[in-house]
C-alpha cells in the first residue's frame, strides 16, 4: 500500500501554533534563565506576533486544515480571525497593565507567562473549532490555566478560595457540557458542527436536552444567570491581572464558540434555544446590575458588571435568527467591553498599592486632585461601561438593542435600557468618589510606564469605537457573513 | 428466573455492586476507606464496559482509573497524615437540597433515554476517512488508534489534549513547590 502523507495545511492554526510555541518555549527556557523580565517580553512579542499574523489572514480563504475529508477540525474564516484579534488584544493588554503589578505584589513567575500563553491559545480554538469535541478540549485547555492563575497568590487565602471554586464549579460545568455533547452526538451521530446542522432535525428531544446541558456549560464560562455564583468570588479573590485577563478573554472565548456552535450546528433548534437565551438574559441583566449596586469592593462591583454586560451580549446572541445584523453587534460590543473593561482594570490596579488593598470605593475618594488623568480615563470607562455617548459602550449597546428591536424582542430592550440606567448609579459612583471627595492621601499613585501604555491604548480605542462606529461595525458585520448558517438560510 | 436472560442478571448484580460502592464513595467517614471503595465502583464500570464489547475501554479503565488514579489518590492520602485518621462528616446543610436536583435530573435524563435513544444510528467516524483497511473494521483498538493519529479524525484534539495535560502539569507543580521566600517573609 503506497503511503501518502497527509497534506495539512498549518498556516490556518498559524496564530495558535505560535501562542502554544512560545509557552513551550519558556517551558524550556525555565531551565537556564532566571530572569522575569525576560519571560515578560519574550510572551509580550510572542503574542503581538501572533497578533500580526492573525490580522493578516483577514479576508483570505486559507481552505481547510486538511486537504482531504468532508469536515474540517478546526477553520479560520473572518469570524475567528476577528475573535482572535481580541483575544489576542486582550493578552497584550493583561501584560501592559501587569508589568508593575506583579513586581509589586511579588506575584512575577515564569509560570504565570506560561499559563497565560496556553490559556490564549485555548481561547482563540474556542472561536476556531468545527467540532464540538474540540470545542470541549478547547474550553478545557482556557480554564485549567485560569484555575492555577487565579491561585496565582498561594500564600493568600482568598487567592486560594477563588481558585479552588473557580476549579471545582468549572469542573462541574464541564462535565455537564460533556454530557450533551454525547446527547447531540446521540441524535445526531456526529460530532462535527456542519454535521450535526445536516442532520439534525426540529424537535428532536435528545438534541434539545443536549442544546440545553451545552448551553449550561457555556452560561457558567461566560458568567450568566443562573450559572454566575462563581463570578464575584473569584473575581475579588484572584490577583487583579489574572481577574481583568478572565473577565475578557475568557467571556469573549465563550461567547465565540456559543455563537459558531449554536449558529451554525443548531439552527434546526432555534426556537427553543433563543427562547431560553432570552430569558436568561433577562434574569442576567436584572439580577446582575440590580446586585451591583450594593458593592463596596471594586473588584466585586466590576465581577458583577461583568455579568451584567454578558446579559446585554446575550440580547444580541437571542435575536441572532431573526435579524441577520445581531450577529455582528454582539462581535461589536466584546471589541467595545475589551477596551474598556481592559482600562476599567488598569486603574484599578494602579490603585492596588498592595495585594488585596486600595480595592475599596473608599479608596477612590479624592483620586481626581492626587492623579487627574487617571481620574479622567477612569471617567470614560465609566461613562462607556453604563453606555453614555460618545463611548465604545454606546456604540455596542446601540448597536444591541437596534438588532433586539428588529428582531421583536421589544420587552428584552426596554429591560436592557431600565437596567442601564440603573447601572449608571453603581459606575458613576466612583465617578463622584473621584471628584467629589477629599481623600486621606495626596500623594499620586506609582502607574509606572507599561500601565500608562495600555491605559493609554484602551482609552484611544474607548473613544475611537465611541466617535465612529459605523466602520467598526461593517467590519464586524462582514466577520460573520459566511459563518453562521443562520444568516445563510435568510 | 423472572424471565431475565442470563446478562441483564450479571449487568443487575453489577450495576448493583457499582452504585453500592458509589454511594459508599461519598458517604463513609474515612477518606482513605472512601478510596478503597473508589477503586471497587471503578472496577464495576470495567465489568459493564466488558459486558458491552467495549474490551479496550475496559482495559483503560483497569490501568487508567484503577491501576493509575486510585493508587495516586491512595499515595496522596497516606502522605497527608493528618486526612488519613480524620473522621469526616460527608454532609452539610445542602443535602436535601442536592437529593431534590438529583432526583430531577435522573428523571429528567431516563424519560429521554427510554423514549427517544437512540435518535440515529452512530456512524463511526473513520467512515469519512476513505484508507482505512475494510478488514481492520472488526479490531476497535487498531480503529481508535489509527483515530487519534490520523488528520481527518482526531489528530488535532488529540495533540490539544497533551498540550492541556502539560499545563495541568505545570499548574500542579507551581502549586504544589514549596516556597522559601514566601515562608521567610
Amino acid at each position: 500500500m503506497d503511503f501518502q502523507p497527509p497534506i495539512i495545511n498549518l498556516l490556518i492554526v498559524a496564530p495558535l501554533l505560535i501562542t502554544m510555541g512560545a509557552g513551550l518555549f519558556l517551558m524550556l527556557l525555565n531551565i537556564f534563565c532566571k530572569r522575569d523580565g525576560v519571560y515578560y517580553w519574550l510572551t509580550l512579542a510572542a503574542i503581538a506576533a501572533a497578533l500580526v499574523q492573525n490580522v493578516a489572514m483577514w479576508g483570505h480563504e486559507y481552505g481547510t486544515f486538511i486537504a482531504r475529508g468532508s469536515y474540517p477540525m478546526v477553520v479560520s474564516d473572518n469570524f475567528s480571525v476577528f475573535l482572535n484579534s481580541i483575544l489576542l488584544l486582550s493578552g497584550i493588554g493583561t501584560l501592559l497593565i501587569s508589568r508593575n503589578y506583579l513586581h509589586r505584589t511579588k506575584l512575577e513567575r515564569p509560570e504565570f507567562y506560561m499559563l497565560m500563553l496556553f490559556s490564549l491559545s485555548g481561547m482563540m480554538m474556542m472561536g476556531m473549532a468545527n467540532d464540538l469535541i474540540l470545542v470541549f478540549v478547547a474550553l478545557e485547555l482556557l480554564s485549567i490555566p485560569l484555575y492555577i492563575m487565579a491561585g496565582l497568590a498561594v500564600s493568600r487565602d482568598d487567592s486560594k478560595e477563588s481558585a479552588m471554586k473557580y476549579f471545582l464549579l468549572g469542573a462541574f460545568s464541564s462535565g455537564i457540557f460533556v454530557y450533551g455533547i454525547a446527547l447531540i452526538y446521540g441524535a445526531t451521530g456526529a460530532t462535527a458542527l456542519p454535521a450535526v446542522y445536516a442532520v439534525l432535525e426540529a424537535g428532536s428531544p435528545l438534541a434539545m436536552a443536549g442544546t440545553a446541558f451545552l448551553m449550561v456549560g457555556f452560561a457558567f464560562k461566560i458568567g450568566a444567570v443562573p450559572f454566575h455564583m462563581w463570578t464575584p468570588d473569584v473575581y475579588e479573590g484572584a490577583p487583579t491581572v489574572v481577574t481583568a485577563f478572565m473577565s475578557v478573554g475568557a467571556k469573549v472565548a465563550g461567547f465565540a464558540a456559543l455563537l459558531r456552535v449554536f449558529t451554525v450546528a443548531l439552527p434546526a433548534m432555534s426556537d427553543a434555544w433563543m427562547g431560553a437565551l432570552a430569558l436568561i438574559a433577562a434574569l442576567t441583566l436584572i439580577i446582575g446590575n440590580v446586585v451591583a449596586l450594593m458593592q463596596t469592593n471594586i473588584k466585586r462591583m466590576l465581577g458583577y458588571s461583568s455579568i451584567a454586560h454578558a446579559g446585554y451580549l446575550l440580547i444580541g446572541v437571542a435575536a441572532a435568527g431573526q435579524h441577520s445584523e445581531a450577529v455582528g453587534s454582539v462581535l461589536l460590543y466584546m471589541l467595545a467591553y475589551l477596551f474598556t473593561t481592559m482600562g476599567a482594570f488598569g486603574v484599578v490596579i494602579a490603585l492596588e498599592h498592595k495585594l488585596g488593598e486600595g480595592i475599596m470605593l473608599e479608596d477612590y475618594k479624592g483620586l481626581a486632585k492626587r492623579n487627574p488623568w487617571l481620574s479622567a480615563a477612569m471617567l470614560v470607562f465609566m461613562l462607556s461601561l453604563t453606555g453614555v455617548p460618545p463611548t465604545g459602550g454606546f456604540s455596542g449597546k446601540f448597536y444591541i438593542f437596534r438588532s433586539a428591536v428588529e428582531a421583536n424582542l421589544w420587552w428584552l430592550a426596554i429591560i436592557a435600557i431600565m437596567t442601564s440606567v440603573v447601572s449608571g448609579y453603581y459606575y458613576l459612583r466612583v465617578v463622584f468618589y473621584m471628584y467629589m471627595f477629599d481623600g486621606d492621601r495626596t500623594e499620586p499613585v506609582y502607574a509606572g510606564t507599561a500601565l500608562k501604555t495600555g491605559l493609554l491604548i484602551a482609552l484611544v480605542g474607548t473613544l475611537w469605537l465611541g466617535f465612529f462606529p459605523a466602520g467598526w461595525f461593517e467590519l464586524a458585520y462582514k466577520a460573520v457573513i459566511g459563518t453562521t448558517q443562520l444568516l445563510a438560510g435568510g | 428466573m423472572f424471565g431475565l436472560e442470563f446478562d441483564q442478571i450479571f449487568f443487575v448484580l453489577i450495576a448493583a455492586v457499582t452504585l453500592g460502592f458509589s454511594v459508599l464513595v461519598v458517604t463513609m467517614r474515612n477518606l482513605f476507606h472512601a478510596a478503597l471503595a473508589l477503586m471497587v465502583a471503578f472496577l464495576g464500570v470495567a465489568v459493564t464496559y466488558v459486558t458491552l464489547g467495549a474490551g479496550f475501554l475496559a482495559m483503560a479503565q483497569l490501568l487508567v482509573y484503577i491501576g493509575a488514579i486510585s493508587i495516586l489518590i491512595i499515595f496522596g492520602i497516606m502522605m497527608t497524615r493528618r486526612i488519613m485518621s480524620a473522621e469526616e462528616e460527608p454532609f452539610n446543610g445542602q443535602a436535601g437540597l442536592a437529593a431534590f436536583t438529583a432526583v430531577i435530573f435522573f428523571a429528567f435524563t431516563t424519560y429521554v433515554f427510554i423514549n427517544y435513544w437512540p435518535a440515529v444510528p452512530a456512524v463511526s467516524p473513520l467512515a469519512m476517512a476513505p484508507e482505512v483497511d475494510p478488514a481492520m473494521i472488526d479490531n476497535s483498538v487498531v480503529l481508535l488508534g489509527q483515530a487519534f493519529v490520523n488528520p481527518n479524525a482526531y489528530v488535532l484534539p488529540f495533540e490539544v489534549a497533551s498540550v492541556m495535560l502539560l499545563a495541568a502539569l505545570v499548574g500542579s507543580v507551581f502549586i504544589a513547590k514549596p516556597r522559601i521566600q514566601e515562608a521567610e517573609a
